[in-house]
């Protein structure tokens, strides 16, 4: 599999860094260490105590970009480096000093370098576990052991030999042209929130195929009486092996920083589905560039990706939020940032559309339309991603970094709720074989994919991509309902269905 | 840090060091002692993510890069392509939010 991970793969060093590295090694870096100075917002700068304000050796500006030539210490702004590196045989390479990034005077860029980058990332206080529960294991081999059973899971879920023998059986009583298997459901009295999930996990690949594949033996399963489906879910996530949490379980990383001193503390929680903010911002950027002093309605549509970037997104904890920093040993404003560190199989996106305000005590539903893609890249949004970010697209490992983490998925359910927080219904849209049905309650229709991009998501669930195909696959080579000889129209289909 | 032996000549400044510096210098000095300049950044940086600059900054970058190919680019060539859109299109409130700290800290400053 080609790297997945782009923002980490090593940029081939331009001639003039590998003779300065040959030449110089690790000596200009080392002197510039003490130099430099770390922020608690991910920023580091180089401080030149000696010398007040840094100032350009040509023009003695103090303006702009300044950089600092790594051999002998002088300064020049962004006009004169090519002077300096032309007077002076071998100084090509210089560090930004406000952003203690390399740079080339000959190449006019900027360039990287792990080396110097591990040099600039000692100076931030990168992490205190939080919450040591586990006592002697450390979070890393917590870690790479769920990882490890993760994968393997996914094989064997998707192993359909068995399912085959059990769906191609012929049921007489099946009169749409319609998938195999799908199948609408009776509302039981208001029950249409319970059928729309039950729809999603039903057929979400993995879930799908463990039952259908007698990985379940329901002979032995435990969860005999009461709670059966439900009780998947409710036990505690964190060790559970159950399929439910093979499947849908997921890990995700919560950093809060002293806004101090710098220090982070790191926790990691299990999860089973994500839950986001509707991205209410009514301002776009165009606004802004263009000076309107009104948000234009029609030029901002709230996205999934928007929601994901808000939910991931460096939040300040207010004033009355402080807390206790070990470093600083006292209570300091902070701020927070959640990442996912580890995907499942299935990620289960849920919007939060219902508001409750304690202090007005109201609840109101928000029917803002949110636009959400087929296919999702959750890259941007993985732990590795968002810290990486956070000081400003350094080259240095983060845990997670593998390569082979797969982040595409396929969208195949989306729920979606219309009308009030007092009176509404809930519909699940099912994508099978690239077609898309509408399960509403007993009733299933084939819909057009732009009734789905139009209606109003609730939850969205996405399947890995991979496994998302080998479903596909899979569903292809199940024969059609025998009683259909060639394909009909939907209009056709419903015709005979009341005849 | 040790000084090189091979310093280049600097014509230009021992002129200038006759001259007074300029006001605008003498309040960039007053701002960095105080520490004051770094606060304003940081004010600065957060409320032009809030507005959304930051993001259009980005795009423009983006659609440069898309256009002239990812190798052919410099951070030199972003920066002159997108300083004077940039500074043109920063909202007037909050310019006048940090014209408004700078006059306070320099109202403090020269008591």
């Amino acid at each position: 599999m080609s790297s997945r991970n782009p923002s980490y793969t090593n940029p081939k060093p331009c001639k003039h860094l590998e003779d300065y590295k040959l030449r110089h090694g690790l000596s200009g870096y080392k002197s510039i260490q003490k130099h430099l100075k770390a922020t608690p917002h991910g920023r580091t700068s180089v401080e030149m105590l000696n010398a007040g304000v840094p100032r350009c050796n040509s023009c003695n500006g103090f303006q702009g970009r300044l950089y600092l030539c790594l051999i002998c210490n002088s300064v020049s702004c962004l006009d004169h480096t090519l002077l300096h590196t032309q007077s002076e045989d071998g100084h090509d390479l210089a560090v930004d000093i406000e952003r203690a990034e390399l740079y080339c005077c000959v190449c006019c860029d900027q360039v990287y370098d792990p080396d110097f980058d591990k040099v600039v990332m000692s100076k931030h206080n990168m992490g205190v576990p939080r919450d040591d529960k586990h006592g002697d294991e450390s979070i890393g081999e917590r870690l790479v052991k769920r990882r490890r059973l993760g994968l393997g899971v996914a094989e064997e879920l998707v192993d359909l030999k068995k399912s085959k023998q059990l769906v191609s059986m012929r049921d007489r009583r099946d009169k749409s042209c319609y998938p195999l298997g799908l199948r609408g459901l009776n509302n039981l009295g208001s029950t249409c929130f319970m059928n729309s999930v039950l729809q999603a996990l039903l057929h979400a690949p993995p879930f799908r195929n463990y039952f259908l594949s007698e990985g379940h033996n329901h002979e032995a399963c435990q969860r005999r009486s009461g709670d059966r489906l439900y009780s998947f879910f409710s036990t505690d996530s964190g060790d559970c092996q159950c399929i439910a949490h093979r499947v849908f379980s997921g890990l995700l990383r919560s950093d809060v920083t002293c806004m101090t001193c710098g220090s982070t503390s790191t926790t990691y929680d299990p999860c089973v589905d994500i839950s986001v903010d509707l991205d209410t911002s009514n301002f776009s950027p165009t606004d802004i560039v263009n000076k309107r002093s009104k948000p234009n309605e029609n030029s901002s549509i709230s996205t999934l990706l928007g929601c994901l970037d808000l939910f991931t997104r460096q939040e300040k904890l207010g004033s009355e939020q402080k807390l206790f920093c070990e470093t600083c040993q006292e209570m300091r404003d902070s701020v927070k940032q959640m990442s996912i560190r580890r995907l499942p199989l299935v990620l289960c996106l849920h919007i939060k559309r219902f508001e409750h305000s304690p202090v007005r005590k109201m609840s109101r539903k928000i029917d803002r339309y949110l636009q959400f893609p087929f296919s999702l890249d959750m890259t941007p949004y993985l732990s590795s991603s968002i810290v990486r970010n956070r000081f400003g697209n350094r080259i240095f490992s983060v845990e997670g970094d593998e390569s082979d983490i797969i982040t595409d998925f396929e969208i195949f359910a989306v729920v979606t709720h219309s009308g009030t927080l007092e009176s509404g219904h809930y519909v699940t849209y099912l994508r099978l074989r690239n077609r898309w049905y509408k399960c509403d309650d007993a009733w299933i229709t084939e819909v057009d994919e732009e009734i789905v991009r139009a209606s109003q998501c609730y939850m969205m669930f996405y399947v890995q991509k991979m496994l998302y195909q080998k479903a596909d696959e899979d569903l292809s080579s199940l024969p059609l309902s025998p009683r259909r000889d060639a394909y009909l129209p939907i209009a056709g289909c419903c015709e005979r269905l009341f005849k | 840090m040790r000084p090189s032996v091979n310093r280049p000549p600097t014509p230009d400044v021992h002129e200038n060091q006759e001259k007074e510096p300029t006001l605008q210098e003498t309040i960039n000095i007053k701002l960095i002692e105080s520490g004051e300049k770094e606060r304003l950044m940081e004010l600065l940086r957060e409320r032009l993510v809030e507005c959304g600059w930051k993001d259009e900054m980005k795009a423009i970058c983006r659609a440069f890069i898309k256009k002239k190919g990812r190798n052919n680019v410099t951070v030199d060539d972003l920066v002159h392509v997108i300083t004077p859109k940039g500074r043109a299109s920063v909202p007037d409130s909050i310019k006048a939010e940090l014209l408004q700290r700078i006059r306070k800290f320099l109202v403090s400053a020269a008591l």
